[in-house]
């Protein structure tokens, strides 16, 4: 017996531990942080984010802030990934350290999915409202259905105050005011609590009694009838009739106290307007590139004609949120994120101004610690070896053209 | 200690270690029950259970009840034909309660900040407590299973209304109509779990209209009178293989 006793004991441990395994198990995703390791190609030839402001770098709880931006739906959208036609703009947080107050493309509000079309330019905002204090890497990020999550760029911003503090309130369309950070909480917990408490009342009227090897005997002696006496019989049909009408009455209850309810809205948001994007009067022709292992480099050879009416020079080389730029030519004044940008990261063999009707071929290099640091070099070990990004023309005026390139990219290695 | 003193000498003290020997397998079941089920319910249930902007009409009224009439079948098979005890059900939603009160208090709200008026587990008691009484009265799996797993999927949606009606209040949000259960899912950012994976709403019943819940809980009745017999061969056979004597 003592033996069958131990054993037992240790099985129970053995399961405790299981159950607390099993309980820990699940944690909704919370970091954003898999930049990185997202395969380059997926951040070169997707979405380009550019022009991206994050209205803050410190925020009290309570206090908003915004990411702005445009995103390029690159037209050489690639064959392995799902078109962006049911696509959702996220934010990578980690976890609920804002709350998203609100999301908008093209001036439309997007708590839904969307439908985007490529070769399409889009502008988009997101306003946080901050609720936990700590330092906080918050991307940009489109969710896009068969693709996976495109996170965009990410910046540091520190939300200070205490959490504590934070209150989330909302006005019903029945004029209610509620704070969705307690709301329906005590509700939530008081049915939970009467209603485990219910079943636990059913099984200690069972446990009282003795249970298993008595009731075993019993039953394999062929006498399983006497273990239900007509007063179990009573109880129980007590226990299904209470439940019965408390399910009903409360039920009654709770459409007397709510009569106005919707049911949950979902569904795909289409006719998303993108930006007219003005026409472009220069035309660009990689004519090579090659990446540069061991310099970190990457060089491309351009041919470029100016078809506009001012004269034009290059500024800078936007690839997967990196940053390239001839502080010559332009410089960033948005406190764009440092890890992603290389203020004199673009070197152009011939940067002077290009007159109109002229063409010309220039070496273009962008080097920076951020190919590596960004695993975009990772991109010559993929099975499509091409690069893409985006290259912003400025004339003397400061009028900007984008113009997008896309090319196979060649590494060397000495 | 000696062997002997082990040994079981009066009838007093058999009484004595039958007792303990019952709140021991219980407190086993409960835990073992625990772990199998909500990793299943996790499984096969998941988002539907987590989140308030999944608990819909259709699919979380379909879908709960199936996937969670499994292990109270299976136990039933077990307890009942065995012991004759009559809680095999609501040991077992039980023991899915507490598991998923832990993770989501423990994980949801104190790991990643998700408030728990918006990832609470859906109540699974009332469906439990009825198919344990339909049971005992009918002494029958198949009265059980027929009426016992109809009743479990028609009850669930009314059990579960008091506690999510009040998400259901429609709120307009910068020009959009939508339900504070869909502003929460909104609000509270998963970066995991982006809006077109959210299964809500979709489905056939259209020409239902309004009456889609009860369509869609009699469906659900329906497909778990068919789980209910399959996972009840499951408890027997387990419950055959000399488990408990093993121990
Ligand atoms: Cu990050």
């Amino acid at each position: 017996m003592k033996i069958i006793k131990d054993k037992v004991a240790k099985l129970s441990f053995v399961a405790l531990l299981i159950t607390i395994t099993a309980a820990m198990f699940y944690t909704p995703t919370a970091s954003a942080h898999g930049e990185k390791s997202k395969a380059a190609f997926m951040r070169m030839r997707t979405i380009h984010w550019f022009d991206l402001n994050w209205s803050k770098e410190e925020v009290a709880v309570n206090d908003t802030m915004t990411i702005s931006g445009k995103f390029f739906v690159f037209s050489g959208w690639p064959e392995t990934v799902d078109k962006p036609e049911i696509s959702f703009l996220n934010i990578g947080i980690p976890g609920p350290v804002f709350i998203r107050a609100g999301s908008w493309i093209g001036g439309q509000l997007v708590p839904r999915s969307v439908s985007l079309e490529l070769g399409e330019t889009y502008e988009f905002k997101v306003l946080l409202k901050a609720r936990r204090p700590g330092d906080w890497h918050v991307h940009t990020m489109l969710n896009v259905k068969g693709g996976g999550p495109i996170i965009g760029p990410g910046k540091w911003v520190t939300v200070t105050g205490s959490m504590s503090d934070f209150r989330n309130p909302v006005t019903t369309l029945t004029g209610e005011t509620v704070d969705l950070e307690s709301y329906n909480l005590s509700n939530v917990y008081f049915w939970h609590a009467f209603w485990y408490g219910l079943g636990l009342l059913w099984v200690v009227y069972w446990a009282r009694k003795p249970m298993f090897v008595p009731r075993s005997i019993a039953v394999e002696a062929g006498k399983a009838d006497t273990l239900i006496s007509p007063v179990d019989k009573k109880v129980a049909m007590a226990f299904g009739a209470g439940v019965i009408a408390i399910v009903a009455i409360s039920m009654g209850q709770s459409n007397e106290q709510y009569p106005v309810t919707t049911p949950l809205q979902a569904g795909l948001l289409r006719g998303i307007k993108s930006i007219e994007m003005p026409a472009t009067s220069i035309a660009v022709k990689v004519e090579d590139a090659t990446y540069r292992v061991p310099g970190r480099a990457m060089q491309m050879t351009l041919t470029i004609t100016n078809n506009g009416d001012s004269p034009i020079r290059l500024g800078e080389f936007n690839t997967a949120g990196v940053r390239f730029l001839d502080s010559a030519v332009a410089q960033d004044e948005t406190g764009y994120p440092d890890d992603l940008l290389a203020e004199e990261g673009l070197t152009v063999s011939d940067n002077s101004a290009l007159a109109p009707g002229q063409t010309r071929t220039v070496q273009v290099t962008a080097s920076d610690a951020a190919w590596e640091v960004y695993r975009l070099a990772d991109l010559i070990y993929d099975p499509d070896s091409r690069f893409a990004g985006l290259l912003f023309f400025y004339d003397a005026a400061g009028n900007r053209q984008l113009i997008t390139i896309d090319a196979p990219l060649i590494p060397t290695f000495i | 200690m000696s062997a002997s003193q082990s040994a079981v000498r009066s009838r007093a003290e058999a009484v004595k270690v039958s007792r303990t020997f019952d709140w021991l397998i219980l407190f086993t079941l409960f835990f073992v029950v625990l772990g199998g089920y909500h990793i299943h319910y996790m499984l096969t249930g998941g988002d539907w259970d987590f989140w308030t902007d999944w608990k819909d009409r259709r699919l979380w009224v379909t879908v709960a009840p199936i996937v969670s009439i499994t292990f109270p079948a299976a136990v039933q098979a077990c307890l009942w034909w065995r012991y004759r005890l009559p809680f095999g059900a609501v040991v077992c939603v039980l023991g899915l309660l507490l598991g998923e009160w832990i993770n989501r208090y423990l994980n949801f709200w104190g790991w990643t900040y998700f408030p728990v008026n918006f990832c609470f587990p859906s109540n699974l008691v009332p469906g439990a407590i009825l198919l344990d009484v339909v049971l005992l009265m009918s002494n029958s799996f198949v009265a059980t299973a027929v009426v016992g797993g109809l009743t479990y999927g028609l009850i669930f949606y009314p059990g579960n209304w008091p506690i999510i009606a009040p998400l259901h209040v429609p709120v307009e949000y910068n020009g959009m109509m939508m339900t504070i259960a869909d502003l929460q899912g909104y609000h509270y950012v998963r970066t995991g779990t982006p809006e077109y994976i959210r299964m809500v709403e979709k489905g056939t019943l259209r020409t239902f209209g309004k009456d889609v819940a009860p369509v869609s809980a009699f469906f659900s009745g329906f497909v778990s009178i068919l789980i209910y017999f399959l996972w009840h061969f499951f408890g027997k056979w387990f419950a055959s293989t000399k488990f408990v004597e093993s121990v």
